[in-house]
């Protein structure tokens, strides 16, 4: 890729703009056409993109600002996986969506909307899906023996549209999957979907876990401690985790357990409008420094910014950019 | 001309009819400009409370927002106030006035100009009350509760207080049990009153903790936060037997400001009576078009208040404003000091003008609260409706839930509109309670604030006191 030292990059999805989310909602109560929303989203992402590269961010993504939430983009296009009531009175809420039989194979279509960014941006790109484990945590399932064997079958219908962003050209993709930290016990079989779904994907493969991002606060609370050892399996190049809001206490858990991973280190917390200093992003990153070598070492916000004010969530990134150059400063000297 | 007949007190049916009547016969006499009643309403209302800011009779006017008047114009009678011997006097004046070239009635000392509620004066008397309570008390001979019905607080109440360690306990078992309990457990209770909810409250959670031997206790990191610090000290008293209790000093409009470094970490946070007691602005909307409520303090009767407090009337309006800057000392001695606050409260009453808006983006929103939100809580309320837009509560609301742990819950208790509707069927204060402000509380928008931030808001009556009028508000994490 020929990045510098210390890429930065972001997470989620980027600031919902208030006039993005009642025209969204609008959509979904039948106000305006899928054409305009279309149209809509275009120019949003393009906004979004422009806002990361005039910030700095080394690796650009499309902000997912077409998605109105982590779940329902989706489950929408999950074939076989039935919406019985297709509108909401807030865009983010969650359909009751449900399986009843056995998923076929077919496109999600996700490969336009990575060639949209692609086409908005010379920078290196990311592009984000969300993971089988989430996905089988929301949507019901009234046709699989068991969560992990609706996951399973997710994983080998989304492998193939892996499979074909990479085709695309996508050389970086993340996987996210949060529902982990809400249900630990489940970690262990959800790594083996991951495999599943990663299986012959060339490309960087990031997995991204946090403590949950939904209306901007955190859904459950804990130490990291719980993906370990299980998650040494996952066939993944980089963790993405979240540690600004959190404390970076848990970072010692990659020379505990000897993660061979990349760190994708989480400096912004963007569960909190304040915006941080760029010393206070830098020192974040010295102290990760102590454990991950700089090699191994991303910098991005904990997750999506979603829910800030569109001038706080530039600000964040920003201050990320400024913080990182700090210590990548210091590491030439 | 609408008459909008909002409420009917039992016994108060001959006063409504005896209402209309007069009206009838004031028309027929031509003592209302007839160009007015196209664009006339009169509203009949039961209003709560017994002590408020409105006289028998009362006018208001609409204006735009260059202050040009419009058409329309409001009486509003109070049937539990009217005396039938004055009621047809009160209410010719009140259609005189009404007209554009009307002018006020009476001999009143303005105390300040039409401001929207939440700015008028009334709001710095009531903060002046929980600031100097215990000189208010001495002079008044009863603590602030004995105000209350009941002359207790519902707060206290020793099985909905059990109830609530209860659910408390079970929570921190969950937690437990799947090894999610954080280290320390905190709880913070904004607006302590006397303590008492607090101490009865960890007396009964300690009791349970030893009973069940589940070691909680020593965790748990009790906060209680007042804006007023006589009034901690006081709580301070009650809660002496329990260590691990602080003191905070807060403003319950923003509790996040003070308590920034908890955010996520609470995991009970509990009000009472505190949202009825925050400013608010209110909100009309007749025919269709909004207006805001401005209001006005004047004291009606200055003649007489001037006469007993021993002042010249022409400077009542200043000695008032030194009142609230320097509290009752003011007077040299604080005891006469009091005794001139209590007569000047009492006779304190609310003019009111409607302002136009042009839409609901231009009323004063609280943080957290947008025009949509309104709209969607507007969804399905009567068309002719005027609500308390309770400004105070959501923004103490919106700054409160960041506090919350993922697992944590707020607990409300209040006097709540739950439905829209209940906004036609009386006027729902402000009132006075003791020497401080007391409201309804809108329910309806906190439930919209809440959702937009994540929570669902549910309300449930308080049915541990029969004849209760307050309810529970409480939050679930929304999905």
């Amino acid at each position: 890729m020929g990045l510098t030292l210390l890429p930065t990059t972001v997470v989620g999805s980027y600031s919902m703009p208030g006039w993005l989310e009642r025209l969204k909602t609008d959509y979904f109560l039948r106000r305006i056409s899928r054409h305009d929303l279309e149209e809509i989203h275009d120019t949003a992402v393009k906004a979004a993109i422009k806002d990361q590269e005039m910030a700095g961010i080394d690796i650009v993504t499309d902000g997912e600002l077409r998605r109105d939430n982590m779940i329902d983009y989706f489950a929408g296009r999950l074939p076989g996986v039935q919406i019985d009531h297709a509108s909401k009175k807030f865009y983010y809420d969650f359909f009751d969506s449900v399986v009843r039989g056995k998923l076929p194979t077919a496109p999600l279509g996700l490969v336009d909307d990575f060639k949209f960014l692609r086409r908005f941006t010379e920078r290196p790109t990311k592009f984000s899906i969300t993971g089988p484990h989430s996905l089988v945590r929301r949507i019901r399932n009234e046709y699989y023996p068991s969560e992990e064997a609706f996951a399973l079958d997710i994983a080998r219908v989304m492998n193939l549209e892996l499979r074909e962003l990479v085709k695309a050209g996508a050389t970086y993709l993340q996987i996210d999957e949060p529902y982990y930290s809400g249900f630990p016990e489940d970690v262990r079989w959800g790594v083996k979907v991951l495999n599943v779904l990663t299986e012959g994907v060339d490309a960087k493969i990031g997995l991204h876990i946090c403590y949950g991002n939904r209306y901007g606060k955190p859904t459950w609370e804990g130490s990291y401690r719980y993906l370990f050892p299980a998650i040494l399996d996952a066939r993944v190049q980089q963790l993405t985790l979240e540690f600004a809001r959190r404390g970076e206490e848990d970072v010692a858990l990659f020379r505990e357990f000897k993660a061979p991973f990349e760190l994708g280190l989480g400096v912004i917390d963007v569960k909190n409008p304040t915006v941080e200093t760029p010393d206070m992003v830098a020192e974040r990153i010295r102290k990760a420094l102590e454990i991950v070598p700089a090699e191994r070492l991303y910098v991005n916000p904990d997750c999506g910014c979603l829910h800030l004010p569109r001038d706080v969530a530039f600000a964040k990134l920003c201050a990320m950019v400024e913080g990182t150059r700090l210590v990548r400063k210091e590491l030439e000297t | 001309m609408i008459v909008h007949l909002n409420h009917l007190q039992r016994g108060q049916a001959a006063g409504a009819g005896g209402l209309v009547s007069v009206l009838f016969d004031l028309l027929e006499e031509g003592r209302a400009d007839p160009r007015l009643l196209p664009h006339l309403r009169v509203h009949v209302d039961w209003i709560q409370y017994r002590q408020n800011f409105r006289e028998a009779v009362t006018v208001r006017r609409a204006i735009d927002t260059r202050g040009d008047p419009l058409a329309l114009a409001e009486v509003a009678v109070d049937l539990r106030q009217v005396r039938p011997e004055t009621l047809r006097e009160d209410l010719a004046r009140a259609l005189s006035a009404a007209t554009a070239e009307g002018e006020e009635p009476g001999r009143h000392i303005r105390l300040e100009e039409f401001v929207p509620l939440r700015q008028s004066l009334i709001w710095r008397f009531n903060r002046l009350f929980w600031q100097h309570l215990a000189a208010w008390e001495e002079v008044s001979g009863r603590g602030f509760e004995q105000a209350l019905p009941g002359s207790r607080s519902d707060a206290n109440h020793p099985v909905a207080v059990a109830d609530s360690v209860a659910d408390f306990w079970t929570l921190l078992r969950d937690l437990d049990k799947r090894g999610q309990l954080p280290p320390e457990i905190f709880i913070l209770e904004i607006g302590v009153g006397t303590g008492t909810r607090a101490a009865l409250w960890l007396d009964r959670f300690r009791e349970l903790d030893v009973e069940r031997g589940t070691g909680f206790y020593p965790r748990l990191r009790f906060l209680l936060g007042d804006y007023s610090t006589p009034i901690l000290d006081r709580a301070s008293a009650a809660v002496r037997d329990h260590p691990e209790v602080s003191f905070i000093a807060m403003d319950a409009l923003n509790p996040i400001k003070t308590l920034a470094f908890l955010r996520y970490k609470i995991l009970h946070i509990h009000l009472t009576n505190v949202y009825d007691n925050l400013p608010h602005d209110e909100i009309v909307r007749r025919d269709g078009r909004f207006y805001l409520v401005e209001a006005r303090a004047y004291l009606p009767d200055a003649d007489r208040i001037a006469a007993a407090l021993g002042f010249p009337p022409g400077e009542l309006a200043q000695i008032a404003g030194k009142l609230l800057d320097i509290g009752p000392d003011y007077f040299g001695d604080r005891r006469r000091g009091v005794v001139w606050w209590r007569e000047v409260w009492s006779g304190l009453r609310l003019e009111e003008r409607l302002v136009a808006l042009a839409d609901l983006a231009e009323a004063p929103l609280p943080g957290g609260v947008d025009a949509v939100a309104l709209e969607e809580m507007l969804r399905g309320a009567p068309d002719d409706i005027r609500f308390h837009l309770s400004s105070g509560a959501a923004e103490s609301f919106v700054n409160t839930l960041p506090l919350l742990h993922p697992r944590g819950y707020l607990q409300v208790q209040d006097i709540f509109v739950t439905q829209m509707e209940e906004y036609r069927q009386g006027f729902r204060g402000p009132g006075k309670l003791d020497g401080s402000v007391v409201n309804w509380v809108n329910g309806p928008l906190l439930r919209e604030v809440g959702t937009r931030a994540g929570y669902d808001v549910h309300f449930a009556p308080f049915r541990y006191r029969e004849g209760s009028r307050t309810s529970i508000l409480y939050t679930t994490q929304r999905d």
